[in-house]
């Protein structure tokens, strides 16, 4: 199905492009797979079907890649969209069209990794498990991971609430503080809209036993104009621990709340209208 | 203070009858010829290679003869490689016969040891310990709870025998060294177990839905690290398993074997419905071919130096096709 949309979209990665920026992953990685399921193979062939949605359907911009060196971060981002499309999108940024590709590795809800065809299939593109433990294996891997401090909270929101930033948890910042990884503040501008009218009946989600329940009239995500902004990155700062108190931690996580704010309130003065196309407008 | 190897002299290997066991016993004596190996099994033995300074006896764990070649022989070191394996089709029709083996018989073995001045203890448990689970953090360290037989009562005893085990290890800990090793899946021409058989048999089942990442050690690399624990690893537990990873699906490709690609959920439900071993294949596998298990074995390779592993896993996998 994706791939016969993907078709209809017309549009292909260049092929150049991705050679080298496969040529570069495979020198990361050697064996084509590595011990969190990341398969290069198919990631390429994800990514080569994504790529039309990404560049003609959701027509992604992204702002600030000057900012992104050939180092791991802890890279992390506003939550929004209902479903973690978002997420998917600043994966192909980092990995297409950033000057240092990775393969930046989304952490994903405990249950996504028990979903038949679609654990894997999340697995093998780079995705893994939101777990403390696993995070910090990757870090000391020199592995590049995206974390959504706001949580459910951020991604299943009301309409009314769109944009509305909410407060981040606390873990990924003690993670950076163990393994010493710079954090990198991310706004993505855009995907609130991908589903406009949303409900969440939260009483019959926890019923349900479901993180949430978005009830909206369109299946399909709508093709609302992504921009990714991308901030400088956050350095670990000095004398902290990660057994340092919650207080002494709090006025960095408030840091760098109020800068992911920042590039979300710039890139909502900057944003396109919903019909926008990238080619009249290019990324800086 | 781990123990010089010039002040063993005797050592026992239960479950001599066993593959890996044989290969141990065979580069021990080799390697140390002034070291006099006897190995016991209930099982009858057959050792394809004959060797001067190792002995073997038929017999079961539980009879008193067993405390007598304790007596008489005077180990040093006791190297328990007899756990009864969980690969059967069916592993909760000997569930019972199993936790009196493999607990109880291990309480027997390290009690004797004891008794007896064994200097140093070496067991084999498993990765299985941990459980093949969708919430596994990729690199599962020691520390880890055992959380195997949570889904699977018949992997109770498997459990129950690394916690034996490992309790008895740190109580005793003054007077007798032990090591606990928990290998990733050991594969090699010898081997017998459930993953290795997984691997060589044709036409089995595997996940159109899932594809997880496994590690293998070789049979030969494992007798080796056998080996160096009885050297120089001193008292813990210790996971075991090479650097390198590979999904399933690959190392079905390496051995090249014809599979059925089945959505392993319809399949699970299918087994647990008609209540019957399928494929010779026991029902918590199921599970270990679909959800990860991957090891962290940090703290061992701090005692085996670089380049350790003799074989690399495509290697490993590509010498089952020589059966």
């Amino acid at each position: 199905m994706l791939e016969f949309l993907s078709e209809k979209l017309r549009v292909k990665p260049p092929k150049e492009e991705l050679d080298r920026i496969f040529e570069h992953l495979r020198k990361i990685y050697p064996e084509g797979e590595d011990p969190w399921g990341l398969s290069l193979r198919k990631a390429r062939k994800n990514m080569e079907m994504i790529w039309p949605f990404y560049k003609n359907y959701f027509k992604v911009r992204v702002f600030g890649k000057e900012n992104v060196q050939d180092e791991p971060y802890l890279v992390v981002s506003n939550h929004s969209g209902q479903i973690a499309i978002d997420g998917m999108l600043i994966c192909i940024a980092f990995c297409m069209e950033m000057e240092s590709p990775r393969v930046l590795r989304p952490m994903v809800e405990r249950f996504v990794t028990s979903l038949p065809f679609f654990g894997t299939w999340a697995a093998e593109g780079g995705a893994v498990l939101g777990d403390r433990q696993n995070c910090i294996n990757l870090l000391e891997a020199k592995q590049s991971v995206l974390v959504f401090p706001e949580g459910v909270r951020g991604v299943a929101k009301n309409t009314a609430d769109f944009y509305k930033l909410q407060k981040f948890t606390r873990g990924f910042f003690r993670m950076a503080l163990q393994t010493g990884t710079k954090m990198l503040p991310i706004a993505v501008v855009g995907a609130e809209e991908f589903y406009p009218f949303v409900y969440h009946p939260r009483k019959l989600a926890k019923f349900l036993g479901l993180p949430a329940l978005p009830l909206t009239p369109s299946l399909i995500p709508m093709p609302s104009p992504v921009d990714i902004y991308i901030g400088k990155p956050y350095d670990v700062p000095e004398g902290l621990t990660p057994e340092s108190s919650d207080s002494e931690i709090d006025i960095h996580i408030k840091a760098l709340e109020s800068e992911v704010r920042r590039l979300t309130e710039e890139g909502l003065k900057k944003r396109r209208s919903f019909w926008a196309n990238v080619n009249e407008e290019e990324s800086e | 203070m781990t123990l010089e190897m010039k002040d063993i002299s005797s050592v026992l290997i239960i479950g001599i009858a066993g593959g890996l066991a044989k290969i141990t016993a065979g580069l021990l004596a080799k390697k140390y010829p002034h070291i006099k190996v006897t190995g016991v099994d209930s099982r009858p033995i057959k050792l394809e290679v004959q060797t001067e300074n190792i002995r073997t006896v038929q017999m079961k764990y539980t009879r008193g003869n067993f405390e007598r070649i304790f007596r008489e022989k005077k180990f040093d070191a006791v190297l328990h490689l007899g756990r009864m394996s969980h690969a059967d089709a069916n592993p909760m029709g000997n569930l019972e016969k199993r936790l009196d083996l493999n607990v109880m018989g291990t309480k027997r073995i390290m009690d004797l040891a004891l008794r007896f001045g064994v200097k140093k203890n070496i067991i084999m448990s498993t990765y299985h310990v941990y459980g093949a689970l969708s919430d596994n953090p990729v690199f599962i360290n020691e520390e880890a709870p055992l959380r195997a037989s949570i889904k699977y009562p018949e992997l109770r005893d498997v459990v129950e025998m690394d916690l034996f085990a490992t309790n008895w290890m740190w109580k005793n800990q003054s007077d007798i060294e032990t090591v606990v090793l928990r290998p990733c899946s050991i594969i090699g021409p010898n081997i017998r177990n459930s993953m290795c058989l997984y691997l060589i048999s044709p036409y089995t089942p595997i996940g159109a839905d899932f594809n997880p990442m496994f590690q293998f050690i070789h049979e030969y690399d494992m007798a080796n690290i056998i080996i160096r624990s009885l050297e120089a690893v001193p008292t813990g537990i210790y996971n075991v398993a090479p650097n390198e990873v590979i999904s399933i699906k690959e190392a079905k490709k390496v051995i090249g074997l014809p599979t059925i690609p089945v959505p392993l959920i319809f399949l699970e439900q299918t087994v647990k419905m008609l209540n019957f071993p399928f494929w010779k294949f026991p029902r918590y596998l199921l599970d270990y071919i679909k959800f990860a298990c991957i090891i962290d074995s940090k703290s061992i390779q701090e005692y085996l130096g670089d380049d350790f592993f003799r074989f690399s896993t495509r290697e490993a996998l590509e010498l089952l096709k020589l059966e």
